[in-house]
C-alpha cells in the first residue's frame, strides 16, 4: 500500500504540466532570437497573449522545426527561419499560406514598405506565388573593411573591384596583420562566404535545365580567387565559422571580411571590440560581373501543422509592423522596411551608418536557389569547397566532384 | 502485494515480464520501423508519398563515399583511442597499484572525467581547443605564433577528438585494471620469484594471463562505446573539417535530421546494428552466462 | 634497492601529474565562468588577475533561460526513471538469478537484455520519436522517463542478478520452510541484504539519466521537458558561442555528479563492469 501511495505521488510529479501558452515560437540563439523575444514581451503586455519561446543553436532550429513538420506534431506555431531553409519548408507544404489571413484584414498582402527583394523570398514560387512568411531580419552580406588599414595600403575610395582590393590585402598581410579573414567551415558557412564571390565572377549554380554548373570556367575562376583570399587570411580558414572570424576582426588582427550585418553591432560595441568606429561597411566588390551579396533574411512563418494559426498570424503581423521593425532595428537586427532604413533617428547614429549601404545591398542581392533540397545541396557543396580551402583537394577536383554530387541530388 | 504471486509456478515469468515489455518497446519497434523504411525513399513533402525503392539503400552501402569515410573514421578512432587508453590505463595501474589503495580520494578524483556528462566533457575541451580562449593558444600567441586550430586543422582534428576520449576514459581502464590487479593470487608470484623469474617474465606469464577476463570485459565495453561516439563530434567539430571527424553516429544523425533521407539513414543504422550485435554476442559469450 | 628508492618518487610524481591533468580542464572552465566577456578573450590572458563576476550565473538562472525549470525537469526525469528501473530491473534480476527456465531460454533472454544496452542510441532515436508522437508524448517528461527507464533496465537487471547470486539461496529456502512465501522472503530477507547493490546501481542510473544528451535534445522541444544537458548545448551557436554561459551551465551540471562520484566510489568497479567483477 505504501508503495502504491509512493508511486502515485511520484507519478503525479510527472504530470504537473506547465502553463499552457497561446503560441510557441522557435528561434535561434543570438541577436535575431533575442530581438523577437524582447518584442514578444511587449506583445504579451499589450494583448495578454502568452508567447513561449524555444531558443536553440542555429543548426538545431532547422532540425527541430523540420522534425516537428515531418511528424506533424504542431509543437511550434511560428518558426523564425533562415532564408536557405525557406524553400524546404515552403515546397514541402510545411508553411501555412498567409493569403487568407491578409484577406481577413482586408488587404492584399504585406504593405509596400517592405523592400522588394525582402518580400520576394517569402513567396513560393519565388517572387510570384502566395506569401508563406514575412521577412523580419534584413540580412544581406556586406564587405567590412578597416578604413585606415586599407587607405594605407593604397585603396583610394570605396572598394570597387576585387583586383584592387586584393592588392591592398596582400600589402596588409605582408606587414603583420591579415588582409582578410575567410570563413570556410564546411557546409553553410563556406557556401555563404563563397556565393558573393562566385556571383561576382559570373558563376551560376544551375543552368535552365537544373543541371549543376559549379565547375564552369567562371566557377573555376571564382574558386581560384577564393583561394587567393585564403592566402591572405589567418591559417585554419577551413574550419572557421562566425565566432572565429568575428574575433579576428574584433581584435583588429584581420582587416576585412565578408559578413552579415548583425555583426555591426558587435564591431561597434566597446565592451567587445577593439575597432569601434574604424570599420567601413561597403557593397561587395565586383569581379567580371557586378558584385552581389547573398540575401540571408530571417523570416517568420506559420507552421501548417499549427493549431493556433490565427493567433500566430496576429503576432507576426504585429511584430513586422513599422513601429516594431524600428524598435527591432534599434536592438541591432537589420530591418526589412524602407521607412526604417531611411529613418533619420536611426541613420543619424554612428552604429547605424551602414543602413544606406545595406539597403542597396539588399536591393541588388541575389537569393540562394529556391530548391527544397537546398540544405543537402549546400552541405555537399560546402564539404568540397572546404576541402579545396584546406588544400586536401585541388580546385578542379573539388569542383568536378561537387558538380557530380550536386547533379545526383538534383537528379 | 507480493503475496498474490507466492505459490505461482509462473512467478519467475511474472517478475521478468515488465522488463521484457519495456525493452521490446525500445528494441523491437524501432528495428521494425527501421527495417521498413530502409526500403523506401522518405519524402518530406506532405503531398508526396514515400517511394518504395527496394534494395537501393542497401546497395548504396557499398558505394557511398561519405558512408565509407564515416566508417573508416569510426574504426580508426576506435582502434587508436582504445589502444592508447588501454596502454596508459594498464601501465599506470601497474605503476601505482600498491600505493593508491590507501588514498581512495585520489582514485575518485581521477575518475571524475568519466562520470560527468559527455557533453560537459566536450564543452570543457571546447574551451581548451578554441583559438582565442585556450590557454595553449594564449601561449602560442605570446610566443608570436598563430593559434593552433585543434578542431579546425584537417590533420589535428581527429587527434584532438582522440585526446579528449583518452582524457575521459583512461580512468575507466585504470580502475578496472587496478581492481583486477588487486585480486591477483599471491602464490604464483612467490613461486616465480623463488624460481628467479624477472619482472617482465612475471608480467608476461602470470599477470597478463590472470588479467585476461578483466581485460576482455574492459576492452569490449570501451570498444562498444567508442564505436558509437557522438557527443564530442557534435560539440567540437560537427564532423569537420572536411569530414575527417565524421563518425558513423554523427553521419547517421546528419543524414536523418539534416537531409531527411530516413531510408538511407535506416540502412546505415541496420549496418551499425549488425556490427554491434556481432560484438555483443562475443562479449556475452565471454561473460559466462548460466544456461 | 635502488629501484625501490627510485620507484616511490616516480609513482608520486606520476600521480601528481595525473591529478593535474585530470583537474586542469575543469579548473580552467570554472575560471572562465567567472570572467567578464572581454577578459575571456583578453590578450595577454588573465588567469588570476581578473575581476570575478557572477554575471554568467545570473544570466543562466534569471535571465532569458529558464534554467531552474530545466533543473527541475532533469531532477524529475532522473529520479522517476531510476526508481522505475530499479523496481522492474530488480525483479527481473531476481528472476534470472534464482529460477530455472525451460531450455536455453534464460541464456537468450539474458543476452537480449544485455544487447539492448549495446545499441547505439542514434539508431533508435527517430522511431522512438515517431512512436511517442503518435501518442502525443513528444515534449513531455513522461517520454524521457520511459526512454531512460528502458535504457537503465538492462544495467539494473545484470547488476542485481550479480548481487543476488552472491546471496546464498539457503536464506530464502529456510525462510520458506518456516512458512514464509517466496516473495515474502524476498522482501524481508533478500532485499535488505541487497541494499548496497541497490544503492550502487541506483547511482549509476541517476548518472546516466542526468547526463543523457541525444534523447534529451530530440524528444524535447520546449521548457515543458527540456533538461539540463539540452540547456548546456544552448550556448553553442553558429554565430557567437556564449562562452561564459557554456562555462557556467556546464559547471552547474557537473557538480551533482562530482558529489555522486564521492558517494559511489566503493561500488564503481562493480557497476562499470556490469556486475561481472567485484571491486
Amino acid at each position: 500500500m505504501k508503495l502504491i501511495k509512493f508511486l502515485s505521488c511520484v507519478l503525479s510529479l510527472v504530470f504537473i504540466s506547465s502553463y499552457v501558452y497561446a503560441i510557441t515560437v522557435i528561434v535561434p540563439n543570438g541577436g535575431e532570437g533575442d530581438g523577437l523575444r524582447a518584442a514578444a514581451k511587449d506583445y504579451t503586455a499589450l494583448t495578454g497573449v502568452e508567447v513561449e519561446f524555444v531558443q536553440a543553436p542555429y543548426e538545431q532550429v532547422f532540425d527541430k522545426a523540420a522534425n516537428a513538420a515531418n511528424t506533424k506534431s504542431g509543437s511550434y506555431d511560428i518558426v523564425l527561419m533562415d532564408d536557405p531553409w525557406i524553400p524546404f519548408f515552403a515546397e514541402n507544404g510545411h508553411l501555412a499560406e498567409m493569403g487568407p489571413y491578409f484577406d481577413a484584414l482586408g488587404v492584399d498582402g504585406p504593405d509596400n514598405d517592405f523592400l522588394g527583394k525582402s518580400m520576394a523570398i517569402c513567396r513560393n514560387p519565388y517572387n510570384s506565388g502566395p506569401y508563406v512568411c514575412i521577412p523580419y531580419v534584413g540580412n544581406a552580406q556586406m564587405f567590412f573593411y578597416n578604413t585606415a588599414a586599407f587607405a594605407e595600403a593604397g585603396l583610394d575610395g570605396p572598394p570597387a573591384d576585387w583586383d584592387s582590393v586584393h592588392a591592398a590585402m596582400q600589402k596588409i598581410s605582408a606587414s603583420g596583420s591579415f588582409g582578410y579573414v575567410l570563413r570556410a567551415q564546411e557546409g553553410n558557412p563556406v557556401v555563404a562566404q563563397y556565393m558573393p564571390i562566385f556571383w561576382s565572377f559570373c558563376g551560376k549554380l544551375f543552368d535552365e535545365n537544373r543541371n549543376a554548373t559549379v565547375n564552369s570556367p567562371e566557377g573555376m575562376k571564382a574558386l581560384e580567387f577564393f583561394l587567393k583570399l585564403r592566402d591572405v587570411s589567418p591559417p585554419g580558414a577551413a574550419s572557421m565559422n562566425q565566432e572565429e572570424t568575428g574575433q579576428y576582426i574584433l581584435q583588429g588582427m584581420a582587416k576585412s571580411t565578408i559578413n552579415w550585418p548583425n555583426w555591426v553591432t558587435n564591431f561597434e560595441d566597446p565592451s567587445q571590440s577593439n575597432v569601434v568606429g574604424e570599420m567601413t561597411y561597403a557593397a561587395i566588390p565586383s569581379g567580371d560581373c557586378a558584385g552581389s551579396s547573398e540575401i540571408g533574411h530571417w523570416a517568420l512563418g506559420i507552421a501548417s501543422a499549427s493549431k493556433n494559426q490565427q493567433a500566430a498570424f496576429d503576432f507576426i503581423h504585429w511584430a513586422s509592423s513599422k513601429e516594431q521593425i524600428d524598435i527591432s532595428a534599434g536592438r541591432g537586427n537589420p530591418p526589412v522596411r524602407f521607412s526604417t532604413f531611411t529613418n533619420p533617428e536611426l541613420t543619424s547614429q554612428a552604429k547605424f551608418r551602414h543602413f544606406p549601404v545595406l539597403m542597396e545591398a539588399i536591393n541588388y542581392s541575389t537569393p540562394r536557389p529556391r530548391h527544397p533540397k537546398w540544405p543537402e545541396l549546400e552541405q555537399v557543396f560546402g564539404v568540397y569547397l572546404s576541402k579545396a580551402v584546406a588544400g586536401v583537394m585541388s580546385p578542379k577536383e573539388a569542383l568536378d566532384k561537387a558538380n557530380a554530387e550536386l547533379d545526383k541530388i538534383l537528379k | 502485494m507480493f503475496s498474490v504471486f507466492s505459490a505461482d509456478k509462473y512467478l519467475r515469468f511474472y517478475l521478468i515480464i515488465p522488463a521484457i515489455v519495456l525493452l521490446l518497446l525500445l528494441t523491437l519497434f524501432p528495428i521494425v520501423y527501421i527495417l521498413y523504411f530502409s526500403f523506401f525513399e522518405y519524402s518530406s513533402n506532405v503531398d508526396v508519398p514515400h517511394q518504395f525503392i527496394g534494395l537501393e539503400n542497401f546497395k548504396r552501402l557499398f558505394v557511398d563515399e561519405a558512408f565509407h569515410n564515416a566508417l573508416k573514421n569510426t574504426i580508426f578512432f576506435t582502434v587508436v583511442a582504445v589502444s592508447i587508453e588501454f596502454a596508459l590505463g594498464l601501465g599506470f595501474a601497474l605503476l601505482v597499484m600498491n600505493f593508491i589503495e590507501k588514498v581512495s580520494i585520489i582514485k575518485t578524483i581521477l575518475l571524475i572525467p568519466m562520470m560527468i556528462a559527455p557533453i560537459a566533457v566536450a564543452i570543457t575541451w571546447k574551451f581548451l581547443y578554441a583559438p582565442f580562449v585556450s590557454p595553449f593558444n594564449h601561449l602560442m600567441m605570446k610566443l608570436g605564433q598563430a593559434p593552433i586550430l585543434f578542431t579546425s586543422d584537417v590533420k589535428l582534428a581527429m587527434p584532438s577528438i582522440i585526446f579528449v576520449d583518452i582524457w575521459q576514459w583512461t580512468p575507466f581502464i585504470f580502475l578496472m585494471m587496478l581492481a583486477g590487479l588487486a585480486s591477483l593470487p599471491k602464490e604464483p608470484y612467490e613461486a616465480a620469484q623463488i624460481d628467479g623469474a624477472s619482472a617482465w617474465q612475471q608480467f608476461r606469464d602470470l599477470t597478463w594471463k590472470f588479467l585476461q577476463p578483466v581485460i576482455i570485459i574492459t576492452l569490449l565495453l570501451r570498444i562498444m562505446d567508442a564505436f558509437r561516439l557522438f557527443d564530442q563530434v557534435f560539440i567540437l567539430t560537427r564532423g569537420g573539417p572536411a569530414s575527417v571527424t565524421d563518425t558513423l553516429s554523427f553521419h547517421i544523425y546528419k543524414v536523418a535530421f539534416r537531409f531527411w533521407d530516413i531510408g538511407w539513414a535506416a540502412a546505415m543504422s541496420l549496418f551499425m546494428l549488425a556490427v554491434t550485435l556481432t560484438i555483443s554476442i562475443w562479449f556475452v559469450g565471454k561473460l559466462n552466462v548460466e544456461k | 634497492m635502488l629501484k625501490n628508492n627510485l620507484k616511490k618518487p616516480i609513482v608520486f610524481l606520476s600521480i601528481v601529474f595525473a591529478l593535474l591533468y585530470t583537474l586542469f580542464p575543469f579548473l580552467y572552465m570554472i575560471s572562465v565562468s567567472f570572467k567578464v566577456k572581454k577578459d575571456i578573450f583578453a590578450m595577454p590572458p588573465k588567469y588570476f588577475n581578473f575581476n570575478p563576476t557572477l554575471e554568467h550565473y545570473w544570466y543562466t538562472f534569471f535571465d532569458q533561460i529558464p534554467f531552474f525549470k530545466f533543473m527541475i525537469n532533469s531532477f524529475i526525469v532522473t529520479s522517476v526513471s531510476t526508481i522505475l528501473a530499479l523496481i522492474i530491473g530488480t525483479l527481473a534480476g531476481y528472476s534470472l538469478s534464482r529460477f530455472r527456465y525451460p531450455g536455453t531460454l534464460k541464456y537468450h533472454i539474458a543476452f537480449w537484455i544485455l544487447s539492448t544496452r549495446m545499441m547505439p542510441p542514434i539508431i533508435v532515436v527517430i522511431p522512438i520519436f515517431i512512436f511517442f508522437s503518435y501518442f502525443n508524448l513528444v515534449n513531455t517528461r513522461l517520454a524521457l522517463i520511459i526512454a531512460y527507464t528502458a535504457f537503465n533496465i538492462p544495467f539494473v537487471t545484470w547488476m542485481m542478478r550479480s548481487f543476488f547470486l552472491d546471496i546464498p539461496k539457503e536464506l530464502e529456502e529456510s525462510a520458506m520452510v518456516d512458512g514464509d512465501t517466496r516473495m515474502g522472503s524476498f522482501r524481508r530477507i533478500i532485499l535488505p541484504l541487497a541494499k548496497p547493490g541497490l544503492a550502487a546501481t541506483s547511482i549509476f542510473c541517476l548518472i546516466l539519466a542526468w547526463n543523457e544528451f541525444l534523447f534529451a535534445v530530440i524528444l524535447t522541444e520546449t521548457e515543458a521537458s527540456n533538461t539540463v544537458t539540452f540547456a548546456i548545448a544552448l550556448g553553442v551557436s553558429q554565430y557567437q558561442a556564449n562562452w561564459g554561459y557554456m562555462a557556467a551551465s556546464s559547471t552547474i551540471s557537473v557538480i551533482p555528479i562530482i558529489i555522486f562520484a564521492f558517494i559511489v566510489q566503493k561500488h564503481l568497479v562493480r557497476g562499470l563492469s556490469f556486475g561481472a567483477m567485484k571491486g
